[in-house]
């Protein structure tokens, strides 16, 4: 009874994975659903992780692009106007700082390759604990997609081996060193807050030269909400 | 097994499911000819082949009955929808009206929704305990929520599952992903309870009120979400801020919705281990706490599932 008015969850999903997605799951509704490499459809996330810089994309456009890390890789996302309590904490934030983001996924379709970004509905300075729980639930339900491709049993499955056939030696890697990561923290007595953090920068640095790689020049990209300039993606 | 063959099958099972046998040599022996020999396409032949055996059966064609596709409960969202259910009857209510010929609240184990057997369907009574198939059944709105009716082009079949419910009784760890509006300080009509909008009760307009404290909130497990309302007590013991700590909150800053901003900073992206018990919609709380857990212990389980073929 539960169920009458539907949310879309908050799905658990590691950047490196969110990033390699690609296929948008058309719906007659307004819902914009993609799918995940693990075989599962996504709306919306929930994330925690270091809020890495906050850039306005043009001076006064009150349209801000973000960078949000994990231990995987990096989140990219805009804020606006039109989330006045995400824009509203984001501006109190002096990163980088440990934020929780609930948020709707974006696909950016370009003429060689999608980008994914994050339109955040709630963006709230967290502590740390927190940001560990919510890797090693990431970790837990990631696995748990991973063994549903294992097993290929549903449509979406099948989709997803079909359109991505993700390597998942390669995912149970990244999910093992992002868990191993903790267990490390965990065992240093004393880690200072300044580490840790230039330590998440430089995941972040690596994994934005890969991006350069991949993402064409945002000019490919055709944007499909209005309030979205052309300029402010990559400008 | 070719692919010509198992469409016959499929066939014959359509044929079979409405009562009807047919021979499966002689609906091969027809597809084949009409797919191989004069390159029909596939759907078109077994239409062509379906519509052939209606009449030389005799059969009309509204006994032919293609099911719809078997869903769960949860996965109900759109009104107008075809759908076949697996379900427990839950609970029968009294029918008011002579064009109902029962009404109710059907089970699986992801979830509960009303149904609604109409009289002009023509359907031998369910029982209260017993599973069945309801098979083409049609998804409808009414009073904003999700139903099913029960037609005349509908099946029920008494099954031989129990099918679970979903447990009343809920244990769960989630994060609050969204804190709803008319949440923080609140005020309440004095007759009736209900929550001010304005300062207006919808049922006694402008009315004499009292403050409350509560939060209307969505918890998200990753795999569910969970409507929930957190009252005073549970508030004060998370926060540590109770109704007498609002109203100061307020009178200091001459700001009420004060309130709702320090309850989203100090609560909302945060995981909690919540019990409670579903309600028609809102889950109840009974009992609420930051989650706490031991990070090394849980963090060395999932290395220990990660790879081979021991994950679960
Ligand atoms: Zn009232």
């Amino acid at each position: 009874m539960d169920k009458f008015l539907k949310r879309s969850v908050a799905k658990r999903v590691f950047s490196f994975e969110l990033n390699e997605a690609t296929y948008k799951v058309e719906s007659d509704e307004k819902l914009v659903q993609i799918l995940l490499p693990t075989g599962t459809l996504c709306s919306r996330v929930f994330i925690v992780g270091v809020l890495l810089d906050r850039e306005e994309t043009r001076p006064d456009s009150d349209f801000w692009k973000i960078r949000v890390s994990d231990p995987t890789g990096v989140f990219r996302g805009f804020v606006g106007k039109f989330q006045p309590d995400a824009l509203e904490n984001l501006l109190k934030i002096d990163p980088p700082e440990i934020v929780a983001i609930v948020s709707k996924v974006r696909i950016f379709e370009g003429t060689t390759s999608n980008l994914v970004t994050l339109r955040p509905e709630v963006i709230v300075p967290v502590e740390r604990d927190v940001m560990n729980y919510w890797i090693l639930e990431t970790a837990e339900q990631t696995l748990k997609r991973i063994k549903d491709m294992k097993k290929g049993e549903s449509e979406l499955v099948e989709m997803a081996w079909k359109i991505y056939n993700p390597d998942l030696s390669y995912y149970e890697s990244k999910i093992r060193d992002a868990v191993s990561a903790i267990l490390k923290v965990e065992k240093e007595e004393e880690v200072s807050e300044e580490e840790i953090e230039e330590e998440t920068a430089d995941i972040s640095e690596s994994f934005e030269e890969d991006l350069e790689l991949e993402i064409p020049d945002i000019d490919e990209f055709e944007f499909e909400e209005e309030e979205i300039d052309l300029n402010d993606i990559l400008g | 097994m070719d692919r010509i063959h198992k469409l016959s099958e499929e066939v014959v099972k359509k044929f079979k499911n409405s009562g009807y046998d047919v021979n499966i040599k002689d609906v091969y022996k027809r597809l084949k000819l009409l797919i191989d020999e004069f390159k029909v396409p596939e759907d078109e032949a077994v239409r062509t082949v379906t519509n052939y055996l209606l009449k030389e059966l005799d059969i009309p064609r509204d006994k032919l009955v293609v099911d719809s596709p078997l869903v769960k409960i949860a996965d109900i969202g759109s009104p107008g929808q075809w759908i076949s259910l697996k379900a427990k009857v839950v609970q029968l209510w009294d029918s008011s009206s002579p064009n109902v010929s029962q009404v109710g609240l059907i089970g699986d184990e992801t979830g509960i929704i009303k149904f609604v057997i109409w009289a002009k369907a023509n359907k031998p009574e369910v029982e209260e305990g017993k599973n069945y198939l309801f098979a083409n059944v049609v998804t409808d709105r009414f009073g904003g929520k999700m139903q099913v009716n029960i037609n005349k082009y509908s099946r029920i079949e008494e099954i031989d599952e129990d099918i679970s419910l979903p447990p009343r009784d809920v244990d769960i760890v989630g994060a609050l992903v969204a804190i709803q509006q008319n949440s923080g300080l609140i005020r309440r009509c004095k007759i009736c309870n209900r929550v001010l909008t304005k300062g207006v009760c919808p049922i006694h307009g402008k009315t004499e009120a009292y403050d409350d404290l509560r939060i209307k909130g969505v918890m998200d497990d990753g795999e569910n979400y969970y409507e929930v309302i957190l009252n005073e007590e549970n508030i004060k013991n998370l926060t540590g801020i109770g109704l007498e700590e609002a109203i100061e909150l307020a009178r200091k800053h001459y700001d009420r919705e004060i309130v709702l901003s320090e309850l989203k900073n100090k609560l909302l992206g945060r995981y909690f281990r919540f019990k409670g018990r579903r309600g028609e919609r809102y889950l109840i709380v009974n009992d609420i706490e930051f989650l706490q857990y031991d990070e090394v212990e849980k963090a060395k389980e999932i290395l220990s599932k990660i790879g081979g073929e021991t994950i679960g």
